[in-house]
Parts: C-alpha cells; sequence; structure tokens
C-alpha cells in the first residue's frame, strides 16, 4: 500500500510514523512478555510482538510475509503456546518472575546477542535511496522456491514431517486402554481427558481472599 | 459541588451521554457563528480542505473501514431474522411478527435489548484480557471483509494475496476466544475455549487446503481475479470443476463459523455457554454479533471461490442483444433537453397517475372506499416507479447488477446454513475432531494431487485449462 506526503501539522512521512508507532509496540510487548509476572499475559504481549513485526513486514512492501507470518505465527504457533500454557500452567503456586531462575543466562545472551545486532549496524553499509522498489509477488515467491531452491524446500519439509512423527511418537501413551474393560474405556476422547484433570486448569490467578 | 453532582447522579447513562455531547454541540455552534462574523471561516476550511486532499489515500482507507465496520450491523440483523423466522418455520410456528412487516425489526429491538442490559464483570476475571477478547474476535471476523469482491469495482481493497490475507485475519478469532475462554475465571469458559480453539484449528487445515485447487486452477491469490476466471455461464464456475474442494470447504466453513451441526463451542448441555459463559450485556452481544457476521463472511466466500462472486448464471448481454437492446443500457438522460416540459412532467405526471390508478382500483374494489384506494394506489405508484428506476439501473450500471447476483448467492448461503441449523442434530466433540482429522484433511490432499495431476494431464496432451 502506498502511503502518499506528510503527517497533517507534523510534515513527517506517514510512513516513518507508522513504522515509529509498530516498532515502538513490537519493542515494548517483547519487553512486557519477558519481563510479566502473569504468563498468559506474556503469551498475548507476545501475540501483539508478532502481529506488530507482521505490520512492519507490510509496511516494507513485503505483504506476502506477513500475512504468513500472522498466518503462522499469530494462527498457530502463539495458539500453540496459549494451549500449553492453558493445559500445563497450575495457578496454586506463587506469583514470581517467570523467567526468574534463568535471569543470569538470559542476560548473558541477550548482551551477545545486543553485541552483534550492534556490530552488524555498524559494519553495515546504508543505501540512502533504493535504487528500485522491489515488487514481491506470491509468483515470484513460488518460482524461487520451487525452483531454484526446491531441494532445500523439500529437505525442510522431510525434516519438519520427521519432527511431527517424533512428537506424536513421544506423546503416545504407553497404557493404551482396552474398549472391552469399562473401567478404563473412554467415552468421547479429548473432553474426558481434559475434565479429567481437574486440579491443572488454571484460569487467572485466584483474587486475594477477604476475610 | 453537591448541588451539582446530585443532579448529574440522577442521570441515567443515556443522560449522561447526552449532555456533554449538548453542551460540546453549543460550544461548537458559538465558536462556528464568532468564525463566521469575523471572516475567519473560508480561511479555516480551505486549510482543512488542502490537509485532507493532501492526505486523500489516508482519508480512502478511513472511509472503507467505516463503511465495512457499519456493514456488518445490517448483515447481523438480516442474518438473525433469517434465523428466527425460517427456524420457526420449520418448527412450524410463526416467528416474529410484531415488529415492522413480517416482524422484520425484531432483531434490532433484540440488539437494542442486548446494548441495554447490565454489562457486568464478574469478581476474579482477568479484566483487561475479558474486557479485549469480544472485540478481538469482532474485529478478526469483520477485517475480513476488507477484501471480499462484492461487485466489479466494489471492494475495499484488491490485495494480490487477497485469499491469504483472508485466512490469516480469520485465523486471529481462536486468540480472542482463548482470551475469552482463559480470563472469565471459570472451568466451563476455560474448556468452551480450549474446545473452541481446537476445533477452529482443526478446521483451517481443510478450509484452506480445499482451496488449494482453485489456486491451482486460476494461477492467482487475488479474489478478484478469481471471480473473473469463472466469468461465462454457470458452468464456468469452479465447483463444477473442484466438487470435492467445495464440499470439503463448505463443511470446513460451518465448523470455523462454529454453526450447528458443528457448534461445540456453545454445546449448553456440556459446558453451560462455553467461551461465553461469564458475559453479559454488549460484550456478550459481540461474540454473537461476530458469529453471524461471520457466517455472512464464510456465505460471501464461499460464493466467491466457487459459484462465481459476482458473475450471472447466465451471461444476459446476447440475450439482451437478439431482443434489440443495447448493454450496458445508456441511461445519460438529459434532463435539460425538455425545456419547460420537464416541470410539467414532473409536476403533473404523479397525480395524474395516481389518480388514473385510483379510478381503476377503485372500479374494480368496489367496498374499498375511495380514500383507501388513493393510498394503495399511491403505494403502488412509488413501487413502480422505484421498481423501474432500480431495473434500469440494474440494467444500466453493472456493478449493481454483479451486487445483486453476489448478494442474492450469499443470502441464499446464509438461508442454508440456519437450515442446517434447524435439521441437523449436535456432533460429539470427538466425532467433530475424528471427521476433520481422518476423513476432510486426507480429501483435500487427495484434491490437491487429482486437481495437480489433471492439468498436468491436460497440459502434456495439448487442451491446457
Amino acid at each position: 500500500m502506498e502511503l502518499p506526503q506528510t503527517v497533517p501539522f507534523l510534515d513527517w512521512r506517514w510512513d516513518d510514523l507508522i513504522f515509529l508507532v509498530l516498532a515502538g509496540t513490537m519493542l515494548g510487548s517483547a519487553l512486557l512478555v519477558v519481563v510479566g509476572r502473569d504468563i498468559i499475559r506474556s503469551g498475548l504481549f507476545m501475540v501483539l510482538a508478532f502481529g506488530a513485526l507482521a505490520g512492519l513486514y507490510a509496511l516494507m512492501g513485503a505483504t506476502l510475509v506477513a500475512a504468513a507470518q500472522v498466518l503462522v505465527y499469530l494462527g498457530a504457533i502463539s495458539v500453540l503456546i496459549l494451549f500449553a500454557i492453558m493445559l500445563t500452567q497450575s495457578k496454586a503456586g506463587p506469583v514470581r518472575l517467570v523467567f526468574h531462575s534463568q535471569a543470569w543466562a538470559a542476560a548473558i545472551a541477550a548482551i551477545v546477542i545486543g553485541g552483534l545486532l550492534i556490530a552488524s549496524v555498524l559494519l553495515t553499509s546504508w543505501p540512502l535511496a533504493a535504487a528500485e522498489p522491489i515488487v514481491q509477488t506470491a509468483r515470484d515467491v513460488a518460482a524461487l522456491m520451487f525452483g531454484d531452491y526446491v531441494l532445500a524446500f523439500e529437505v525442510i519439509s522431510v525434516l519438519l514431517l520427521a519432527a511431527v512423527v517424533g512428537g506424536i511418537f513421544l506423546a503416545r501413551r504407553d497404557d493404551i486402554p482396552d474398549p472391552s474393560d469399562p473401567a478404563t474405556r473412554i467415552e468421547d476422547g479429548s473432553a474426558s481427558r481434559v475434565t479429567g484433570t481437574p486440579g491443572v486448569l488454571g484460569g487467572p490467578a485466584r483474587p486475594a481472599e477477604k476475610p | 459541588m453537591t448541588a451539582l453532582s446530585r443532579p448529574w447522579n440522577r442521570l441515567s447513562l443515556a443522560g449522561k451521554i447526552i449532555l456533554p455531547l449538548v453542551a460540546v454541540l453549543i460550544a461548537l455552534n458559538i465558536t462556528l457563528v464568532v468564525l463566521w462574523m469575523s471572516g475567519l471561516l473560508p480561511f479555516l476550511v480551505q486549510a482543512i480542505l488542502d490537509t485532507l486532499g493532501a492526505n486523500i489515500a489516508i482519508l480512502r482507507f478511513l472511509l472503507a473501514a467505516t463503511i465495512i465496520l457499519l456493514i456488518t450491523v445490517p448483515v447481523a440483523f438480516m442474518n438473525i431474522f433469517f434465523e428466527m423466522k425460517l427456524i420457526a418455520f420449520v418448527n412450524l410456528r410463526i416467528g416474529p411478527n410484531r415488529i415492522g412487516p413480517w416482524g422484520t425489526l425484531a432483531s434490532v429491538i433484540h440488539g437494542l435489548k442486548v446494548l441495554a442490559k447490565e454489562d457486568f464483570t464478574p469478581r476474579g476475571v482477568d479484566v483487561p484480557v475479558f474486557t479485549l477478547a469480544p472485540a478481538v474476535v469482532y474485529l478478526a471476523s469483520v477485517m475480513t471483509l476488507l477484501v471480499v469482491p462484492f461487485a466489479p469495482g466494489l471492494h475495499g481493497y484488491d490485495m494480490d494475496i487477497g485469499l491469504l490475507y483472508f485466512f490469516a485475519i480469520s485465523g486471529l478469532g481462536v486468540v480472542g476466544l482463548m482470551m475469552a475462554g482463559w480470563s472469565s475465571f471459570n472451568k466451563y469458559s476455560l474448556l468452551g475455549g480450549l474446545r473452541a480453539a481446537a476445533g477452529m484449528i482443526s478446521y483451517e487445515l481443510p478450509l484452506i487446503l480445499a482451496v488449494m485447487g482453485i489456486v491451482l486452477l486460476s494461477g492467482t491469490l487475488n479474489l478478484n481475479t478469481i471471480v473473473q476466471n469463472q466469468s461465462g455461464s454457470f458452468l464456468d464456475w469452479y465447483i463444477f470443476q473442484q466438487p470435492l474442494g467445495a464440499l470439503i470447504f463448505f463443511i470446513a466453513a460451518t465448523a470455523e463459523g462454529s454453526r450447528p451441526p458443528f457448534d461445540l463451542t456453545e454445546a449448553d448441555s456440556e459446558i453451560v455457554a462455553g467461551f461465553a459463559t461469564e458475559y453479559s450485556g454488549m460484550r456478550f452481544g459481540f461474540f454473537f454479533f461476530a458469529e453471524y457476521v461471520n457466517m455472512f463472511i464464510l456465505s460471501a466466500m464461499t460464493a466467491v471461490l466457487f459459484l462465481g462472486g459476482w458473475n450471472a448464471p447466465l451471461d444476459l448481454a446476447p440475450i439482451a442483444n437478439a431482443l434489440g437492446i443495447a448493454t450496458p443500457i445508456d441511461i445519460a438522460l438529459d434532463p435539460g433537453s425538455m425545456g419547460p416540459g420537464l416541470l410539467w412532467l414532473v409536476l403533473l405526471a404523479p397525480p395524474l397517475i395516481v389518480g388514473g390508478l385510483t379510478a381503476v382500483i377503485w372500479m374494480l374494489k368496489s367496498d374499498w372506499s375511495i380514500i383507501v384506494s388513493a393510498i394503495v394506489a399511491f403505494v403502488l405508484f412509488n413501487l413502480l416507479v422505484g421498481g423501474g428506476v432500480m431495473l434500469l439501473l440494474a440494467m444500466g450500471i453493472d456493478w449493481v447488477m454483479g451486487l445483486v447476483w453476489f448478494l442474492g448467492k450469499t443470502i441464499g448461503l446464509s438461508l442454508f446454513f440456519v437450515l442446517m441449523r434447524a435439521t441437523l442434530p449436535r456432533v460429539r466433540i470427538d466425532q467433530l475432531m475424528g471427521f476433520a482429522w481422518k476423513w476432510l484433511v486426507p480429501a483435500a490432499l487427495v484434491n490437491i494431487f487429482v486437481t495437480a495431476a489433471a492439468i498436468v494431464v491436460l497440459h502434456e496432451i495439448g487442451r491446457p485449462l
């Protein structure tokens, strides 16, 4: 989407303003993901960070990448993470910083990555004006993916398939219930498996009990 | 202070909204009068117009967003009315028949009722998440309207990857449902939210895979191009080249919109009202608002992808040409050329025609008084003139005709959704999941392979599609 001219009364380009808003949203929500005390809110802020990143992709003209980002990261991966949190988190434990136990390792990793990023930004020569904006259509991307890079694409596909099969194999229960045995029979698969573990179901943190 | 706060507290909610608005209006009027008296007004208006003109693309975007948000209101009301009336007919009831002709305004009253209800936040909920969840669900379905091609040239934004955008945005509703289920602090809500998310993710897979056949055939993700590829007679619609794909898409769309028989998210006999258990007032209303808008959008997408979108089933132009009517009809009437005759026509024709019709009706129906016949004649005259103008517009402007066909197909599919709710029993959750993973996904994969193989074979024998 081409944006025209300037922001009224500020004389900025619209692109700059939108970039600032999106980048600020992304960095702020990414920070809230790691410092938040409520793990579900951390997950939701991660959704917001992914969404802002998709907005940045769209702003740079890579609409296909933006749509793929929304489809895969927001629609699938975030939802999977939220699922995992909701099914495994018990709110009985003490409320504390979620990533507290790994703070030192995280700090070292963050400093190293920050140094690498700063170094790469400083060492790259940034062209001030792009000669010709590259318009990437879905067709071009498909031609590259299934033409020049088809071998890498297929290898990644096989790797993902192997990961899926391996995951199912690891998660498979060893004691498959005997259908003829009424004691172990499960009437309706997933529902009763979920209801069968009432202690796990969390919901938000219980409010402070009033005396 | 109490002198002011006591009457303020006695005001109802509507009064508390209206009173500041009246104050703002009075202030605006005084400002305008002062500006006009001092002669500053023209400069100010010119400055505003210049600013708006310099940012015309942003304006256009805001206008499109506003229109799309507003369109959802009549769409949802229409679907709610169909649901009430059609299910009543299936149940051998009369259904709504008090408000408006044939009860058509009953859904509007339902909407107002939901607005007036108490919006209650239970103790223990995660307030920001609880409040935002309905908005996320609603926006996820409304934002997809941006790429739906309503008629030739009538669409929010002609996106090159419209189909991908549609699936990406509509998948975001899952996040809202999970937010609602989790933040409600209720076991049934959490179960309902997880159930809704599991169901929607499972059915998104066959929904997307079923469309891949069309992408292979048309070679594009642009919805406008997909519709244009189906022009011609109704035999060119993709439903005839992709019957399996159309069936899978429709079944998956039913589950994606959580419509019966796949409405496990709100199975009241099992989990109260699912993720919406703790919601009340308009926040509850927004979930169902979103559901009805979603039903319209899924019908529209089925029409666009498989039933030719805004294409007519038969190309009417050759028939009209054979009858000696040139299409599109030139409706460029020049009122100026008629001179004073126009004035006489406008002044005299309506009373004369109404009078003539009154006489005819009064003579045919002798038991009516002349007043009643005059009223009937007036209504009849307006209907005839209005219908004539509409027909002329439909024949003359191509997007009016396209919109009529598009809405006809979409509403027909919506009625089918309602009929499914009235007739089919709800399935069990394990049947729902098993059906998606064991039947729909393999069938969709088979559909893709068969389509690709057919394209290659037809290309090899020298008759590409």
